[in-house]
């Protein structure tokens, strides 16, 4: 019976095809606009590591006097100081947890083969490559003993490896960050991921970086960030002994807590933690104050998804809304004037039900073709925005959830659209149109 | 002649189509006016003056990675090699480049820091005296800083006392207008204005005082250094390419990124609003079509139902004018429902958007623009139609069903 | 007052041409009940369509009232069709969104006719067909002949000097038909003139005149010329029937 009212639906597209195509292209425009929006939205909001996102999680700590007012809603910093971000790197709990710090280099083989290039360069702690679930394609992490005594060595990705060492197994080789030699330990597995949720700082839709040195070298071998530094009062730094014991924010920290206990545990932790702080007198604040946030609440807080998509996606749906309107106001023309056909039918022994199904598999029919065109027509949104800005590169495409949204937004639009029209027809006495008027 | 009642009663009596329509015709109008709203206010803000002669200037950035070198006796003749470079108007060191959405700013104060009281935020740029040539920017009152007041150093030992502000920070700070020779301070260090600029503006269009710049005559040359140069407006592409080789050959211990000129710098910072211009246009300009297209299709539909109708019409007596205007009538009766109705939602819509987004706020202007121009646009959507429907012969009328 | 001299209509269809009508004359007079007859395709819808200036026609002459219908406008021709001519089709040709009211309205407006002046003639004439009560409702409420009667209003409302009918009967059963046949002799005592196009042979026996129209070109039979329903029942010898 489907096989037969798909007949019947195409027979009747193309019995009016003027009218045919300008329902089709009027769905396939409201969808393919509406799938460009959703697509970079989606690509933007999507949880970049489902495995693990609600199990790790990022610190904000208040350590401002009361009442200081920052740039964000809630006045929390969005990084931590150095004397935090350290002392909790190296304290016994949790398990697993990290201090994170964005900075660049001049890369060199201290050779005249390779011409110097600069790169970014991403200093952590070891716990960072299991925390984030980093593979490794040679080698490992540092040691435990290498991040002590703030060991030279480097981890880099594939991509830098193949640059560097042609892609062979580098591990124990040699490569120059700015006048420092550093030995490789490890190479990474290629980290592909739209959002660069673990630093949205700086740059939410960067890549991550090609290589991981260990934290504990900021110190000794002053590396400054590249990331942002924000102070709230004014401590006339001049060195940078000075920006290491500041109040200074410009590191950020991850933490891994498998269960809601752990989670307690450490909220309690860093309470004492806080009021301890305050005692010694950084800082006076009545109440302790931080945001232990998981990786989407994170992204949320940071409004990764900008206001502008926000924006568009809901004056995409809008303009969806026109067209099926558009399209209703068809339907009904089209039904009704086949409605002495109907008339006929129904007195041939077709039952109500059996005249709606028919004209829902029609307007099915309608949106599963508006639907494809609609792929059509996003990808070639996409690919506009994708020209216009390098930035949406990765973000401004249609992953298999979307393809398949496509024509499913836009068979579920039509069966709407299509169902008063059809309900319209069926209930319609026979009677009435097969009088001749 | 108007046939309004009649065309009401019957309007009415068919709900259906006519309510879709009046439905299109209402999320248009809604749709249309927040978003051209919305446009008008991001094509301001891209097209406002950053005070600079942007396709004369370009920058970049130089990380030196030599532990021996002198950073401050280079860069002095890394300068003076730029400035020498034909077509070259001038060169110099900066902390900060900017429209380049990187920098540093503070707030500047009446007192100290340490003592509180009122500041203004500020961007800063740190250069010497050479800062305003090299970014094409004038002086409105007193003078430019000396080169004997420009501090070269790598520590913080010794601080200039001078500072350079541009009229916007000078009027937030000094509202009588008397800030030349008065004292500000930069935490706790005084520095006295001894200039006054035109507009200019910091490193990030976007923030909340965009103009207010100062220009403090402190180079601390480092090993990530930015430099700017300004060039004559046609020669610049060419000293761009050679740029990279000429301060290889300065010093090879280098590494040269960053390269770009000032225009494609704001560009680069301004491409997401560029892109939601340009995707807003898009959506409107489509919506207009599809509601015109459906206006038109509708109308057709209708024409084409009504055959018999108008073939009678016309035999009983019938203008060709009177069908024309009897289709134009029942059209302008939905569009004007559909665009008051609009319009009470667009004020919605907007007061919505402005409440939970930083959009403006809806100026009645563009409900009232979007409104006559659907109704434009749905009139000639009819014309064509209707033209058609004019012609049906009155014989239609006779002819067996 | 109405004279078509030797008219001809030809229709022209990529490589086909069709001559509905050739040389065809007519002669009508003030006062005249005319049924048109034929076989089918023969014309006689076109005489009428011509004679209400629905249709242009090729050649001939054709005067109405004094006015030489071939040199006035479309403008002209609607304005002239709206004040003269009155039209009853075979369809009823009722505009199914309006109510009788609106549908009788409809000529009216066309001529200016000021609402007042609308709303008097609306009801007299609803009154005259018998269905003043039902102003209000919409067509498909109405049966068939109800329906033609609404047509017949229509037509009647606009006080027209012609009244063309168009197998006013045709979608009739034989009772609403005598009604109706009824009804048009008696407009056409009040003095309209009428001309009928009709395949029932026994409906064209009641209009004093006959036309018939063969292979467009006419023959007239004035087969009954005069004589009244009464006249030729009591010839019959039957009790004329009321309905």
């Amino acid at each position: 019976m489907l096989v037969h009212y798909i007949d019947l639906s195409w027979r009747s597209l193309k019995r009016t095809p003027l009218v045919s195509f300008l329902m089709i292209l009027a769905i396939a425009v409201g969808i393919g606009i509406t799938m460009t929006s959703l697509s970079v939205y989606h690509m933007m909001s999507m949880d970049p590591i489902p495995q693990k996102s609600s199990q790790l999680f990022t610190l904000q700590l208040n350590t401002t006097d009361d009442g200081t007012t920052l740039w964000t809603e809630d006045n929390m910093p969005m990084q931590l100081t150095y004397k935090d971000a350290m002392r909790l790197h190296t304290a016994e709990t949790p398990a697993r947890k990290t201090a994170s710090m964005r900075s660049g280099f001049t890369v060199h083989m201290n050779n005249q083969e390779l011409k110097p290039f600069l790169s970014e360069a991403r200093l952590t702690g070891r716990d960072f490559f299991p925390m984030f679930d980093r593979d490794f394609v040679f080698g490992s992490a540092w040691t435990l003993e290498q991040e002590q005594s703030s060991s030279p060595v480097v981890v880099i990705n594939e991509e830098l490896n193949d640059r560097l060492f042609g892609g062979e197994n580098s591990v124990g080789k040699q490569v120059y960050l700015d006048d420092t030699a550093f030995r490789v330990v490890g190479v990474m597995k290629q980290w592909d991921i739209y959002t660069k949720y673990y630093d949205l700082n700086n740059g939410a839709f960067n890549s991550p970086e090609p290589m991981f040195i260990p934290i504990t070298l900021v110190a000794p071998m002053q590396i400054a960030s590249w990331g942002n530094n924000n102070g709230w009062k004014y401590e006339g730094i001049s060195t940078f002994e000075g920006q290491l014991k500041s109040e200074t924010f410009w590191l950020q920290f991850w933490v891994e807590l498998s269960t809601a206990a752990q989670v307690r545990d450490y909220r309690a932790y860093l309470q004492a933690y806080l009021e301890e702080q305050g005692k010694l007198g950084r800082y006076t604040r009545a109440v302790p104050k931080f945001n232990i946030q998981n990786v989407n609440e994170w992204m949320e807080y940071n409004n990764v998804v900008s206001e502008d998509n926000k924006i568009l996606v809901g004056l995409s749906f809008l303009f969806l809304a026109v067209c099926l309107a558009n399209i209703l106001g068809l339907l009904l023309g089209k039904f009704l004037t086949r409605a002495p056909e109907i008339g006929v039918r129904r007195a041939l022994g077709a039952s109500k039900r059996q005249i709606f199904l028919q004209h829902l598999v029609e307007v099915s029919l309608l949106g599963f073709l508006g639907g494809v065109l609609g792929i059509v027509v996003a990808q070639l949104g996409l690919w506009g925005i994708r020209s216009t800005s390098n930035d949406y590169n990765a973000l401004a495409t249609m992953d298999v959830n979307m393809l398949l949204a496509a024509p499913t937004i836009a068979i579920s639009a039509c069966i709407i659209a299509g169902l008063y029209p059809a309900w319209l027809v069926c209930r319609t006495q026979p009677a009435i149109y097969l009088k001749t008027q | 002649m108007l046939e309004i009642k009649p065309i009401f009663n019957s309007l009415l009596r068919s709900k259906a189509g006519a309510l879709m329509l009046l439905v299109q015709i209402a999320l248009t109008t809604m749709i249309v006016s927040n978003a051209s709203s919305i446009i008008f206010d991001r094509m301001e803000y891209l097209s406002q003056a950053t005070g600079y002669p942007e396709a004369e200037i370009f920058s970049f950035s130089v990380m030196s990675f030599d532990k021996n070198l002198d950073l401050t006796q280079k860069f002095e003749e890394t300068e003076t090699m730029l400035r020498n470079i034909p077509g070259v108007k001038n060169a110099a060191l900066f902390n900060a480049v900017p429209v380049s959405g990187s920098g540093s700013a503070t707030g500047l104060g009446l007192q100290p820091a340490s003592e509180g009281g009122q500041d203004a935020r500020s961007a800063y740029y740190m250069a010497d005296e050479n800062a305003l040539d090299t970014l094409g920017i004038s002086l409105v009152e007193g003078r430019n800083i000396r080169p004997d007041e420009v501090i070269e150093s790598q520590t913080r030992e010794i601080l200039p006392k001078i500072v350079l502000i541009t009229k916007t920070l000078a009027d937030e700070l000094f509202p009588a207008g008397d800030a030349l020779g008065q004292t500000i301070y930069f935490g706790d260090k005084p520095l006295e204005v001894i200039g006054i600029t035109a507009k200019m503006m910091g490193p990030w269009l976007k923030d909340s005082r965009p103009d207010n710049v100062a220009i403090i005559p402190f180079v601390s040359a480092s090993i990530f250094q930015k430099i700017i140069v300004r060039t004559e407006a046609n020669q610049r592409t060419a000293i761009m390419r050679q740029i990279e080789n000429l301060m290889l050959e300065d010093h090879n211990k280098r590494v040269i990124t960053g390269l770009q000129g000032m225009d494609d710098e704001k560009q680069n910072y301004n491409a997401a609003d560029t892109l939601m211009l340009r995707m807003l246009i898009v959506l409107i300009v489509l919506l207009l079509s599809v509601t015109a297209l459906g206006i038109f299709g509708l109308t057709v539909f209708n024409i084409n139902k009504r055959t018999k109708q108008i073939g009678t019409r016309r035999a009983l007596g019938a203008r060709k004018s009177s069908i024309i205007s009897y289709f134009l009538v029942e059209n302008v009766i939905i569009c004007l429902t559909g665009t008051a109705l609009g319009s009470i939602s667009a004020i919605l819509l907007g007061q919505g958007l402005l409440d939970l987004y930083s959009v403006p706020a809806l100026n009645s202007l563009y409900i009232i623009s979007t409104v006559l121009f659907i109704i434009t646009i749905s009139i000639l959507s009819v014309l064509i139609p209707a033209n058609k429907a004019a012609n049906i012969s009155p014989s239609i009328a006779t002819r067996s069903i | 007052m109405l004279s078509m001299k030797n008219i001809s209509k030809v229709y022209q269809t990529e490589k086909v041409q069709t001559h509905a009508l050739r040389a065809f004359d007519l002669e009508v007079q003030e006062g005249e009940f005319i049924a048109v007859t034929g076989p089918s395709g023969s014309g006689k819808t076109t005489v009428l369509n011509i004679a209400g200036m629905l249709e242009s026609f090729t050649g001939g002459d054709y005067m109405l009232d004094g006015v030489n219908v071939g040199s006035l406008s479309d403008n002209q021709r609607a304005d002239l069709r709206n004040q003269k001519i009155g039209f009853i089709f075979q369809g009823f040709n009722l505009i199914p969104d309006l109510n009788l009211f609106e549908n009788i309205e409809v000529p009216l407006r066309y001529r200016g006719i000021k609402s007042a002046e609308r709303k008097r003639r609306i009801e007299l004439c609803l009154e005259k067909v018998g269905l003043a009560s039902r102003a209000k409702h919409l067509p498909q409420q109405l049966s068939g002949g109800q329906q033609q009667r609404v047509a017949i209003a229509r037509a009647l409302a606009g006080e027209p000097r012609f009244l063309l009918a168009d197998e006013p009967t045709g979608n009739l059963d034989s009772l609403m038909a005598r009604q109706v046949m009824e009804l048009l002799e008696e407009i056409n005592h009040e003095g309209s003139t009428i001309i009928m196009v009709t395949h029932d042979q026994e409906l064209a026996r009641r209009a004093p005149r006959n036309i018939q129209v063969v292979d467009g070109q006419l023959a007239d039979f004035t087969l009954y010329q005069n004589k009244t329903m009464d006249a030729l029942a009591a010839q019959a010898g039957q009790p004329a029937v009321e309905v």
